[in-house]
């Protein structure tokens, strides 16, 4: 195998954009640097492999970045999460109530009611961050994530106190913040541009 | 070897900024950017340039050339100036890149920023008063 083979197989790592266009012009450079420098020493392949372990996954994460920082992809995938948000967050909050209606017929552990109530805030919470999501694509961010960091906090707390709690609620009441206040936090636009 | 992950360089977009807003340039960019000052360059006359000017401390390999490179096509510092073979490297057609009138006031910000602070280092006595 050549050690322009080589290259070309590394070239693999950098993102298929940036290969189209600058592939060739690599593949140029490598030569000229094969023909200048002595490809059978160590030396040479620790820089070789150096420069592509060093840019290529920046210039992945850049692309990456801009894929997701293209806003009418992004605000469409926040309004699907905003729908989804509110339609479990009200399920949650009907069922949190539901459950103390029927468990208030019996007899009511504290710490139980406690979790319910908590459950409870946390649904409406959830529902209140989904509403913002929905109806406010610039101002409704900074709201939604205290809404959703105060909803995951009771659901801690509720799944502290009433550590039988169903998988599906914890998957709402932990998962759902989690995912959309990652969604919240990630950066839209590339703001500056890095060295490679 | 200076790193090339240094800090954030350019800000993308091509108009309304003064050429300060650019500042400071990572080490690999100056280094790139000077080589340009030169005249058209191609991508590996860029990296021998670079290597000597900095006398080995800075040595681009192709990812992290073209990375900048794209960056700084990007925020219009430099321009593509077409494929023309080099007569000295063979029939091979390569591309060309030169300075913009933007790239141009950029280094030149970023040489007076680092004058600036070198002045300074020397008035601490922290380097000679003269350059070896």
């Amino acid at each position: 195998m050549s050690a322009e083979h080589i290259y070309r197989l590394l070239l693999r790592a950098y993102p298929p954009d940036f290969r189209a266009e600058y592939g060739r012009e690599m593949v140029l450079l490598f030569r000229d640097q094969c023909r200048d420098g002595d490809v059978r020493t160590l030396a040479f392949w620790v820089r070789v492999f150096g420069d592509v372990a060093r840019s290529a996954p920046a210039l992945r994460m850049e692309a990456w970045r801009r894929e997701s920082a293209n806003t009418q992809t992004v605000e469409v995938i926040m309004k699907i999460a905003g729908i989804l948000t509110v339609l479990l967050a009200a399920f949650g909050s009907v069922s949190a109530v539901g459950e103390w209606v029927v468990a208030s017929r019996g007899a009511m552990d504290g710490s139980y009611v406690l979790a319910v109530v908590l459950g409870v805030f946390a649904s409406v919470l959830l529902l209140g961050a989904g509403v913002a999501i929905l109806f406010g694509a610039r101002w409704g961010r900074q709201p939604a994530r205290v809404a959703l960091f105060a909803s995951l906090a009771m659901a801690v707390a509720a799944r502290l106190l009433f550590p039988w709690m169903s998988i599906f609620s914890q998957l709402v009441g932990f998962g759902l913040p989690v995912a959309l206040l990652i969604a919240l936090y990630w950066p839209r636009t590339p703001a500056t541009v890095r060295s490679a | 070897m200076v790193s090339q992950q240094e800090g954030a360089i350019v800000r993308k977009g091509k108009t309304g900024r003064p050429p300060e807003a650019y500042l400071p340039l990572p080490p690999a960019t100056f280094h790139i950017l000077l080589a340009l000052a030169d005249g058209e360059l191609h991508g590996y006359a860029i990296m021998k340039g670079v290597e000597a000017r900095s006398e080995g401390s800075v040595r681009l390999g192709p990812g992290t050339l073209y990375g900048s490179l794209k960056r700084l096509l990007e925020a219009g510092l430099v321009e593509e100036r077409g494929e023309r073979a080099d007569p000295g490297r063979g029939d091979e057609r390569r591309r060309y890149y030169r300075l913009t009138q933007l790239g141009l006031s950029v280094v030149r910000a970023e040489a007076r920023r680092l004058d600036a602070m070198v002045r300074a280092a020397r008035r601490k006595k922290l380097i000679g008063e003269r350059p070896a």
